[in-house]
Formats: C-alpha cells, sequence, structure tokens
C-alpha cells in the first residue's frame, strides 16, 4: 500500500486512481473537521469536495519537507469549511446536530486501517496536549481555530479585554507547541 | 536597527495569532513585511502553522454515508479525468482556490522539496519568486487600502456624529432662548399657585399672552401614586381647559408646556388636579395648587 507522500507524487502525475485512494483514506477526517466547524450536515459534502479538488490541483504547492501529508490537507479542509461558514453565517441561530463527533469510524477497508492507526496516534496526542492547557486557553484555541473568530471577536463574544486575549492565544499556541513535541517523542 | 528589533519583537508576538489565522486585519500588514524579511520568524510561524494543524486531529474522525462518499467520489473523479483532458482552446483549467498557508507568500527555500505539477512542466524557480513577491506585494497593498478605507470610515463617522451633536446643541440652545422670551418678554404675565395640602409645594404660570404659549414650573411637588398622573388646568368662566399632564422630577421639580390663545380676561384660575395616568376632560379631583388670576 503507497504511503501519502507517494500517493501524492502519483496524483502530481495525474493518477486518477491514486486520487481515489487518497480520498479514500482521508474522507472520514476530513468530514469531521469539516463537520465540526460547520456544524450543519448541508455544506459539509460540498467542502470534502472542494478540498480533495484543491489537493488534485495543487498538489506541486505541498512541501514534503514542511508537514505531514495529512496535516496540509487538514489545513486545506479547515480553510475551505471556515470561508463557507463565514459566507453562510448562519451557525448562531441554528442549534447543533446532537450527533456530531459520536460516529467512530468502523474499520474495513485496507486505507481506512491505515489512516485509523496513524490519526488514532495523532488524536490521542492532541488531545492528551489540549488536556494539559488551562480551560479558558483551551476555549480560546477552540473559537479561533474551530469557528475561525479574530482576538477582536474572540475579546467581544467572551466580554475579555483584546490583551487578555492576546495573551492567551500566545501562552496556548507555545504550549500545545511543547507538549506536542514532548508527547510525540515519547510515542516514538 | 533598534526599529528592526522593535518590528521583530512585535511580529513574534503575533505569530501565534497569524498561525491561527485569527490575527486582526489592522495588525497584519507590519507582521507581513517582517515576515518576507526575517527567515527566524517564518520557520516559527511554519512549527506554529504545523501546532495549529494538529488541532483538526483531536475531532473524532466521521464516516459519511456510503451514497455520500460514493457521489463525492465519483464527482472528484469525473473532474479530475476532465481536468486531465486538453481544453478545446488549449489553456489550463484555473485553480479554484490558493493554498489556505502563507508559506505560499514566501520563496522556498532549496531545502524545500516540492512535488512537480502536472500542468507547470516549465515552471521555474525564478517564475515562483516573483509571483511570490507580487502576491506579497499585492497582500500588504491590499492590507495598507483596507487600513485607510478603515480610517476614512471612522474619520467620515465622527464627523457625522459631531455633526448630529452641533445641530442637537443649535436646537437646544434655540429652545433655551424662546423659554426665556416666554418667561421674562414684556408681554408675559405671572400667576402664583399655592396649595393647601402640602405647604412646601409651590408653582408658578408664566403666560406668554404675545405667543399664547403657557409654561408652568413648580418646585417640592410629590411624586404622584402609581397609576395617576397631574393635570394642569385653564379655568374660565364657562370651562376648565386642560394645559396638559406633568410629572415631577426626582428632585421634585416640574416644568410643563403649552400653546393656547386665551382673551386675557378670560382667564380666571389656574389649577392642577390629581387624575388617572391617561388624564381627564374634566377634573375629577379637588386641586392641590391653585392661582388665581389678578392681571384680569
Amino acid at each position: 500500500m503507497a504511503d501519502d507522500a507517494a500517493l501524492l507524487r502519483q496524483l502530481a502525475e495525474g493518477d486518477e486512481q491514486a486520487f481515489g485512494a487518497f480520498y479514500d483514506r482521508w474522507n472520514p477526517l476530513v468530514n469531521a473537521v469539516a463537520l465540526r466547524i460547520l456544524r450543519q450536515r448541508d455544506d459539509v459534502e460540498k467542502v470534502v469536495e472542494e478540498t480533495f479538488w484543491q489537493v488534485w490541483r495543487q498538489t506541486e504547492r505541498y512541501e514534503v519537507s514542511r508537514n505531514a501529508v495529512q496535516t496540509w490537507l487538514l489545513t486545506i479542509a479547515r480553510s475551505r469549511a471556515l470561508e463557507r461558514r463565514h459566507t453562510r453565517k448562519q451557525l448562531r441561530e441554528n442549534p447543533l446536530d446532537d450527533d456530531i463527533g459520536d460516529v467512530v469510524v468502523q474499520g474495513g477497508t485496507e486505507s481506512n486501517l491505515a489512516m485509523n492507526v496513524e490519526s488514532t496516534e495523532r488524536r490521542r496526542v492532541a488531545i492528551a496536549a489540549l488536556a494539559e492547557l488551562p480551560a479558558e486557553q483551551r476555549a480560546v484555541l477552540e473559537l479561533a481555530y474551530f469557528e475561525g473568530l479574530s482576538q477582536s471577536e474572540i475579546a467581544d463574544r467572551t466580554g475579555q479585554p483584546l490583551g487578555t486575549i492576546k495573551a492567551r492565544v500566545r501562552s496556548a499556541m507555545q504550549k500545545l507547541k511543547g507538549r506536542l513535541f514532548i508527547l510525540r517523542e515519547e510515542a516514538r | 536597527m533598534t526599529g528592526e528589533r522593535t518590528a521583530h519583537e512585535k511580529a513574534r508576538q503575533a505569530l501565534e495569532a497569524l498561525a491561527l489565522d485569527v490575527l486582526d486585519v489592522k495588525d497584519q500588514a507590519g507582521v507581513l513585511t517582517h515576515l518576507a524579511s526575517c527567515a527566524s520568524c517564518r520557520n516559527e510561524l511554519a512549527a506554529l502553522q504545523a501546532t495549529a494543524a494538529q488541532l483538526s486531529y483531536a475531532v473524532r474522525p466521521v464516516q459519511m454515508s456510503d451514497s455520500q462518499r460514493d457521489r463525492v467520489r465519483a464527482l472528484l473523479l469525473d473532474r479530475a479525468a476532465a481536468d486531465d483532458a486538453p481544453t478545446p482552446d488549449g489553456r489550463t483549467v484555473p485553480e479554484p482556490h490558493p493554498t489556505p498557508s502563507f508559506h505560499i507568500l514566501f520563496p522556498h527555500t532549496p531545502a524545500e522539496e516540492t512535488l512537480p505539477h502536472k500542468n507547470a512542466k516549465t515552471a521555474t524557480t525564478w517564475v515562483a519568486v516573483a509571483a511570490c513577491i507580487v502576491a506579497l506585494v499585492s497582500a500588504v497593498t491590499l492590507v495598507r487600502v483596507r487600513r485607510e478605507r478603515d480610517t476614512f470610515f471612522t474619520a467620515y463617522q465622527i464627523a457625522l456624529a459631531r455633526n448630529a451633536l452641533v445641530d442637537s446643541l443649535r436646537v437646544s440652545l434655540e429652545e433655551r432662548n424662546r423659554l426665556v422670551v416666554n418667561l421674562t418678554g414684556s408681554h408675559v404675565a405671572v400667576i402664583n399657585l399655592v396649595s393647601n395640602s402640602v405647604a412646601s409645594l409651590s408653582a408658578r404660570m408664566f403666560w406668554d399672552q404675545s405667543a399664547n404659549v403657557w409654561t408652568f414650573v413648580a418646585h417640592n411637588v410629590p411624586a404622584h401614586k402609581t397609576g395617576r398622573t397631574y393635570q394642569l388646568w385653564l379655568v374660565t368662566a364657562k370651562s376648565k381647559i386642560s394645559a396638559g399632564t406633568f410629572a415631577p422630577g426626582l428632585n421634585g421639580d416640574a416644568i410643563a408646556r403649552a400653546t393656547y390663545a386665551l382673551p386675557k380676561s378670560a382667564l380666571i384660575a389656574v389649577a392642577v388636579t390629581d387624575e388617572p395616568a391617561q388624564g381627564s376632560a374634566q377634573p375629577t379631583s379637588i386641586p392641590i395648587l391653585v392661582g388665581v388670576n389678578s392681571t384680569r
């Protein structure tokens, strides 16, 4: 089974079969991120499609030395989902879907099983690192990353001074960076 | 040198927000400009962007329904097949979106490996660098233009607010001037009102006979009961004419104004009664204030 970097090389050469395999491997995670940001299922399918389409069109922009493939992919997914969310601006008027985030990936295909092993480990590390942050810093990261609010908007939403929000963003990101590094080293 | 260091420190403090893409627009121009010339900050930004991306992993993967997954898959493969086919005029299909990363703003270092593009066989490094510079300049210009637009808009709003304030003060001043004339003019008759029930209560009616304006001023007026109000009456031989209702302020002072034409000799007295909140067509209670017109 080809790894992600190999699949991307095939994508760069226009290999549609590799594109299908890449989609099969990562669509659950892209779907989850889009669902987490949009919180409504209506637009998620379009975001998933646009995310993978951007991968196909911009494969050459992926920098092998900089990020893992899935990190690049999820960055695109987040950006597309936030873009759609900003356009729609319906979130605050609509309740959350009750079952969001509760559906677990069912193992089955070879590519999904491979994705499960790696992403499960990454998920474990991310959750452990987040758990070590103070609640107010976690909340700021949530608003920033999944709701796409600027620092001023977070200050407005939370009623906290802008300076406090900026300090929390800085502190949270630096702690997260440090903890992720340590947790990844420990996992090796 | 100090300026560069300050810019570096300011940019450094904004990198976390920039990595999360939550830096306020007004703060972006300075940071982006600094990043163009600071490899250290670019590396830190890349590390922070990788950190931010890890937040996505905290979300539990969610499988799409089979039909949904297959539908999107089929759509993507169809688009990919069409994308590979040459277009009738030989042009390539435009890209859907820019990559959501600040990496595209800066030239790649030689150590960074990128994948060849299926539609860009002749691309060279200097073209990429030039494109990046153009992108950077465009981004900075865009931010600057937006900032200037915001500044002008804010100044415009302030000017509008100032004009509104000046207009409001002018109206208020004209109103005060009219009041002074209605109280002190040569054609103003003054009627003193007294109370039999509240010793400290006193009032005066200023009747500007040239303008038919009535100005009633009272002091130490007790607060009226819930559902009640005070009503002012112009008493003539034939009728009692309502000049409106009023309520005292917290300090017990009250002022009421009315415009009503009345022959000089017609007014016998001015009175105030306690009435239901909506007022009455005719007095329904004994007056708490009465003033006889002694100028008839």
